[in-house]
């Protein structure tokens, strides 16, 4: 079989074979033998053999078989595309649901419990529940296309969060109880990992040709990344990003293979590090440090500083494992995306920081809280403007998508405990919109860090300082009250 | 648009994308935003400036990164509304 450049594959995979090397392999997607290669049918299925061997320790045999040859079967034909993408998202979706490879059944079980229904079918209502999302979805989105103007196509964002706000209301008041309360809340549930992908999928309505219902649906909460958060926004930036040509292709595939390793790399330091200073070393979780200064048996301060630096360093390698998994299957399917976490450790503002480290997340945040607060509020004041918008952005943006994330604990626990444990993160959100805001405010006056060597360090360390010292309030758990965290962060500046 | 003005647009362009730490070159059809090249607060900032530099006024339509993604769409941009 002869490829693009009309090469045979067994004549490229040996000159491929002799040029590879760990330094080559850094740059595979730049040689023109292994672009080559990867077109070619043995090229394309050790793609889809190491793709599967590096996203299967992290989606499960079923789930990484579904997303890998998907993935491949998308960019084999362009006919199979859309027919790939819609069958392997729902199938995932189903699967998962169906199997509790997911939150959905897991937090539905708890409501049952909490309401003693013993022989409640969890799995049927769950599955019921996602099929008519999906029809529900569908109908939607042909309704959006035809009623652009309507307050749903408008503010979709705001559409779907009062429609989860009212079943949540409706299920925290005491008027409902037993049997309809778990089938309410068992519909919040399999709604809410869907909150945040519907409004994209609505505004894509809007365009001046949106794509084809089957792939909207493809990449509605996508196989490639069964998260709350979209690794690829809509749609539409997923079409914008479409390889088009062979060779593009094969680069775009040699690059999610890169990305795909990088991921299982990270993976490990992640592990070692936690091997090596949790197990090895006797240096407490954060947890552990909040609670031995709680019981009056403080670690020492140099201890707690190195617990709270390993475990920053641990969350954001998480941050950047999922996104490398989730970029990287996409990018097999044949999308070019931008990397979800890029070089954090380069960050030379607070703001350069939110980009770099999660930005799919602040993409997210900007496309729905920053840019209509700032086409809105503060239009003769620049300053004010960015500051407010940001804000809103890093902040309330920020809380709310985390408060939405952590629902089923309103089910549980009941709405006032839930606000009250979640003090400690809305604090953090605060801390860091106003860091960010005036990082944007001080880049857009001009205000530009320093190009130096000391400058660069500077950056470095003043960056990073923040974010360890925000990790105390933001680590995710809810064991410690605010009070408690600031008594902590206080102790080890000395202040008591 | 005159010459003078679409050499502004080219200019902030570049300049935010050095900021980006990006020094390699674009064409002025080449889509900067769409691309991934330049982010959201890239295109907030561009907004400023459009705004500062040519009295443009965003609350007149509805904003889509199409129509500032490329110096050429900035172009179109500021020919269509500037023309009223």
């Amino acid at each position: 079989m002869r490829n693009a450049t009309g090469q045979t594959a067994q004549g490229v995979a040996v000159k491929a074979a002799q040029s590879i090397g760990l330094r080559r392999f850094f740059t595979i997607d730049q040689s023109t033998q292994f672009v080559a290669w990867a077109q070619s049918s043995l090229g394309r299925l050790v793609i889809g053999l190491v793709a599967f061997a590096a996203a299967e320790p992290h989606f499960g045999i079923w789930a990484a078989a579904i997303a890998i040859i998907a993935a491949i079967a998308a960019t084999a034909n362009s006919d199979w595309r859309n027919p790939a993408l819609f069958s392997a998202t729902w199938a995932t979706a189903f699967i998962g649901t169906a199997t509790g490879d997911n939150d959905t059944l897991d937090n539905i079980v708890a409501v049952v419990a909490k309401e003693n229904l013993g022989d409640f079918p969890s799995v049927l209502v769950a599955i019921s529940f996602l099929l008519l999302l999906a029809v529900a979805t569908g109908i939607t989105l042909q309704w959006v296309r035809r009623a652009p103007e309507s307050f749903l196509a408008r503010r979709p964002l705001v559409s779907m969060l009062a429609l989860e706000g009212l079943l949540c209301v409706i299920g925290s008041v005491n008027l409902i109880h037993g049997l309809p309360r778990a089938i309410l809340w068992s519909a919040i549930f399999v709604l809410t990992p869907y909150l945040w992908f519907i409004p994209y999928a609505i505004v894509d309505q809007r365009i001046k040709s949106p794509g084809p219902m089957m792939l909207q649906m493809g990449v509605l909460r996508p196989f490639w990344s069964p998260s709350y958060l979209s690794f690829n926004k809509g749609a539409a930036f997923l079409r914008k990003h479409l390889a088009q040509t062979p060779v593009d292709l094969a680069i775009t595939q040699l690059k999610a293979i890169k990305l795909l390793l990088w991921a299982n790399v990270l993976f490990a330091i992640r592990d070692g590090l936690g091997w090596l200073f949790e197990a090895q070393l006797p240096i407490p979780s954060v947890e552990q440090a909040i609670d031995g200064f709680l019981t009056g048996s403080p670690y020492p301060r140099l201890t707690v500083w190195t617990a709270l630096m390993v475990s920053t360093a641990r969350f954001s390698l998480q941050i950047a494992i999922w996104a490398h998994l989730f970029v990287g299957i996409a990018r097999l399917a044949g999308y070019r995306l931008p990397r979800g976490s890029w070089r954090p450790l380069e960050s030379r503002t607070l703001m350069d920081y939110f980009n770099r480290f999660h930005y799919y997340f602040k993409e997210f945040l900007v496309d729905f809280f920053f840019i209509p607060t700032f086409f809105r509020m503060f239009r003769g004041h620049p300053h004010a403007r960015m500051f407010f918008a940001t804000f809103m952005a890093a902040g309330v943006g920020n809380a709310l998508w985390h408060f939405v994330r952590d629902i089923d604990l309103v089910a549980t626990q009941g709405l006032i405990p839930t606000l009250d444990s979640y003090a400690s993160y809305a604090f953090y959100t605060l801390l860091l919109a106003i860091g960010v805001g005036l990082s944007q405010v001080r880049v857009s006056m001009g205000i530009k860090p320093s190009a130096t060597l000391i400058g660069r360090l500077y950056s470095f360390f003043f960056v990073w300082s923040f974010v360890v010292c925000m990790h105390v309030f933001s680590d995710g758990s809810r064991n410690h009250t605010l009070y408690e965290r600031l008594s902590f962060m206080a102790n080890q500046f000395g202040v008591f | 648009m005159d010459e003078n003005s679409k050499q502004k647009l080219r200019d902030f362009m570049k300049e935010t994308l050095e900021q980006h730490s990006d020094h390699q070159s674009f064409s002025d059809d080449e889509s900067l935003f769409s691309s991934g090249r330049l982010d959201s607060f890239s295109m907030m900032n561009l907004v400023m400036f459009l705004e500062e530099a040519f009295s443009l006024d965003f609350s007149d339509f509805d904003f889509d990164v199409a129509l500032v993604d490329s110096v050429n769409a900035l172009e179109k941009l500021l020919d269509s509304k500037l023309a009223f």
